[in-house]
């Protein structure tokens, strides 16, 4: 569950990014979020991963407001978001296998949960044969693929994702859309930054836009332009 | 924290240090120095220290008294030093006995006093020991505001110079010793900050993966450790072997009497690593603090 209320983001430089931004979404939603570029969707993701603060408004996230937690506290809310971003951002000197484990050592997981669950969170994503290669070594979206199953393998309830087939041609877009799918379908609240128009049409998910931080549309079953 | 974080700790920290060879061991050198001149001058101070107390507990006070004081008196006075603030015992000394001290002293040339029996020239004495040498004039004065007192005697000026040295010693000591703990910690900080910079992709993705900021940190604070610890265990090396080498040679010169005034190698080597060791422990940890402070920050 994420709700933002009466959100807005003002720049140090004065820049006014988002304003009076109000959203709820539920757990389990699937949600694009669209808008022209610079118009706020990245700032929007850090203000959800507390890597920006809003300048005022309430952001709550799985019952928690999230604008009163101490620095101390952010690793915990970021534990239970994944998130994948444009450029992968695997580590180059660890293997597919490391670079999942790693999120799951990190959080200081029991080894043998993570033997468990990293072969488990590669065969979601269709990599278990490839588990020992180098992110060199793999195609773009095999490497956006292993930061899917990253992203999911300590199991969290949201799952937050900018442009991450903004660097992909369609064909592996449409892999990693599905795969997003089915992490929602077992559950996972998908929220999507995109400005892949044709995903956005043929998936028929709620849609919300913005231009040039305001909140221009919320629909259930949107298009990526408005057809009202 | 648990064990296989601490092994992750370890195992990331010594691969910084190889990845990162040429300067590790330029900032390893950098520590040496800088804990070998805190360690010299840890033990000359320690060794002045030693001395000086050698020669503190030595520090007595001798009273001649006027001649011809009756026995009643004498013990009466003796009551009164006792209770003087500062003074630890009080020792009457008769001129009979100062005399056949003196007699003793002179060995075969003892004839040389024979007759002066009779005519004593020595006065009677008391020798007061103090219990602190810092004292020595405060208890000098009282005394000589006692009646039937001759003279009061003491090493007054030799033991003020020692105090003052002593002093002085300490405070110098101590600001150079300052002074390089920063050089130390301010190189040990630039050795890591460059492992920090080339790992700055790496530290972002662990914050955004939901590492907390000690996870961060902690493969550096080992870095840091590491670099710190060998940097102690060399100097402590070094000096030990100089601290014999030069205790050796100054007994061989036959200065045999400076080298009593030493101390042992055995009591300083263990007091010298356990501070070499601890002050590189610390100026690695906070050295490694404070290059990872800005990059943390996501
Ligand atoms: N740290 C910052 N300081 C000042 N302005 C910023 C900062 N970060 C972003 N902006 C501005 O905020 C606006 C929105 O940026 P944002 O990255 O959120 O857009 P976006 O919708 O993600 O665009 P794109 O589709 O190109 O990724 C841009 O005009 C950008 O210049
Ligand atoms: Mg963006």
């Amino acid at each position: 569950m994420i709700e933002l209320v009466k959100v807005n983001k003002t720049f140090d430089d004065g820049h006014k990014v988002l304003k009076n931004i109000n959203i709820f979404i539920d757990k389990g939603e699937f949600v694009f979020l669209v808008g022209p570029s610079g118009s706020g969707k990245s700032t929007l993701i850090k203000l959800l991963l507390k890597e920006v603060e809003p300048t005022n408004g309430k952001i709550v996230i799985d019952g928690k407001n999230t604008t009163k937690l101490k620095r101390n506290d952010i690793p915990y809310l970021r534990r239970s978001m994944g998130v994948v971003f444009q450029d992968f951002r695997l580590l180059q000197d660890k293997t597919v296998y490391e670079n999942v484990a790693f999120a799951m050592e990190i959080v200081e997981a029991q080894p043998r949960d993570i033997r468990k669950q990293v072969p488990i969170a590669l065969s979601m994503v269709g990599l278990s044969k490839k588990s020992n290669l180098y992110p060199k070594q793999l195609s773009g979206g095999e490497q956006q693929r292993v930061s899917l199953a990253r992203a999911m393998v300590n199991g969290p309830s949201i799952l937050v994702a900018d442009e991450p087939t903004g660097n992909l041609d369609p064909e592996m877009s449409r892999d990693i859309v599905k795969i997003l799918y089915e992490f929602n379908q077992r559950g996972t609240t998908v929220l999507m930054a995109t400005h892949d128009r044709d995903i956005v049409n043929a998936m028929k998910k709620r849609v919300i836009a913005i231009e040039d931080g305001v909140m221009v549309r919320d629909e259930k079953r949107g298009g990526y332009f408005d057809e009202a | 924290m648990k064990l296989r974080t601490t092994k992750y700790f370890i195992k990331e920290g010594t691969s910084n240090l190889r990845r990162n060879k040429v300067m590790s061991v330029a900032s390893i050198t950098s520590v040496i120095a800088a804990l070998l001149v805190i360690g010299i001058f840890f033990i000359v101070v320690l060794n002045v220290d030693y001395a000086a107390s050698a020669l503190e507990s030595q520090v007595e006070i001798s009273v001649h008294l006027v001649n011809g004081l009756s026995e009643g008196i004498i013990n009466a006075m003796s009551g009164e030093i006792e209770a003087i603030e500062g003074v630890k015992e009080v020792v009457f000394v008769s001129k009979d006995v100062a005399l056949k001290n003196m007699k003793q002293k002179l060995g075969d040339k003892g004839y040389l006093l024979d007759g002066l029996e009779s005519d004593n020239p020595l006065p009677d004495t008391f020798v007061v020991t103090l219990t602190n040498p810092q004292k020595a004039s405060s208890v000098a004065l009282a005394l000589n505001s006692m009646s039937s007192i001759e003279k009061v005697s003491y090493g007054k000026d030799e033991l003020e110079k020692l105090l003052k040295a002593t002093y002085v010693l300490r405070m110098t000591s101590l600001l150079i010793i300052t002074i390089l703990l920063f050089i130390s910690i301010f190189i040990i900080s630039n050795t890591i900050k460059l492992t920090v910079f080339a790992r700055r992709r790496e530290i972002g993705i662990m914050k955004f993966i939901g590492a907390t900021d000690w996870f961060v940190r902690g493969p550096f604070i080992v870095e840091g450790i590491l670099l710190g610890v060998t940097g102690a265990v060399v100097s402590t090396a070094l000096l030990g072997g100089g601290y014999l080498y030069t205790v050796n040679l100054i007994q061989k010169q036959m200065l045999g009497f400076l080298a009593l005034s030493f101390m042992p190698f055995g009591s300083i080597i263990t007091s010298l690593a356990f501070l070499l060791v601890f002050v590189g422990i610390v100026i690695g940890a906070i050295g490694s603090l404070l290059s990872v402070r800005r990059f943390i920050k996501v």
